[in-house]
């Protein structure tokens, strides 16, 4: 009971802190209510026995990327006179699209309701090893080539980030190996002739 | 009683909801982006119900790694983004149309 009272309240909070991310014309109150909505789908996870990534999902969303979108938003600086012009004629187009694709996933879900297994079926998983501890055993003897690429995405993501956003200084006095090597040395020293002055 | 169908049915309101913000959304690139956290934390959604309700670990596995690929996909996106605000001096969806003809 008390489950499904947590259930219907957090969701609600999801839903209404999701539309609020759509729906603001400020994009700080959009990414403030992101984090609303992110805090309450770990909690949700919480609910659903997956403790490591709902832990994982504050951790990381909350307190690394949801602080690189605040900080991106006010480095930019976007000027407020334009955020008046939004919401226009496409705005009944989109939520038409919207409700169609919720209508038909709905459908499908509780139509074929009978093929999925019942909560009440649900084995507790064992108590004494915990999510996380599971979780790891599996991800560091199965998973571990495709853990590898993930941390190989990582540095990928690192290198390029910086490479996109990195902009030399002006008159840096460096060496530009390059150059150095391409010299062609008979430019580099002029032989003159010069008649005896004396 | 909570069953598999409530948490995948609030994964699609999600989803919508995301989608709806994409198309709704014609001025501003970093409330796309928002919008497609949104997306992925609906799919993350359905993920962890299936692993939770069919008691099979490798749906949370996937999770992890689709977290991973977000969070390098919102670093290149949001470097991209101050890239793009620094040759172009906006972000407006509307006039960002260089290479338009």
């Amino acid at each position: 009971m008390i489950k499904e009272l947590i259930f219907y309240s957090f969701s609600s909070v999801l839903i209404c802190s999701s539309l609020a991310v759509v729906l603001f014309r400020n994009p700080v109150y959009s990414a403030v209510s992101l984090i609303l909505s992110f805090i309450t789908s770990g909690f949700l996870w919480l609910l659903l026995e997956a403790e490591f990534l709902a832990i994982v999902l504050i951790l990381v969303y909350v307190g690394a990327v949801m602080v690189l979108f605040l900080f991106v938003i006010m480095m930019l600086n976007i000027n407020e006179e334009k955020e008046k012009s939004s919401f226009n004629s496409i705005a009944p187009f989109a939520v038409f699209i919207g409700l169609i694709i919720v209508i038909e996933l709905i459908t499908i879900i509780w139509i074929n309701s009978s093929q999925f297994s019942n909560s009440s079926a649900v084995i507790q998983q064992s108590s004494q090893m915990g999510n996380t501890l599971l979780l790891g055993t599996e991800l560091f003897t199965n998973y571990i080539l495709d853990f590898e690429i993930a941390g190989f995405i990582l540095l990928l993501a690192i290198i390029v980030a910086i490479s996109l956003t990195l902009r030399p200084r002006k008159n840096l006095k460096t060496q530009v190996t390059s150059d150095q090597v391409n010299v062609d040395p008979k430019k580099r020293m002029k032989l003159i002739d010069m008649k005896d002055t004396k | 009683m909570l069953t598999l169908q409530s948490y995948l049915t609030l994964g699609a309101i999600i989803f919508s909801i995301g989608v709806i913000g994409i198309v709704i959304n014609r001025k501003n690139i970093i409330i796309i982006m928002m919008c497609t956290e949104l997306l992925l934390i609906a799919v993350n959604f359905n993920f962890i119900a299936f692993s939770y309700f069919n008691q099979d670990l490798a749906g949370q596995i996937f999770v992890f790694f689709i977290l991973t690929v977000a969070a390098a996909e919102a670093a290149i996106g949001l470097a991209i983004l101050v890239a793009l605000y620094r040759n172009k001096k906006t972000i407006d969806v509307q006039e960002l149309k260089s290479l338009r003809n």
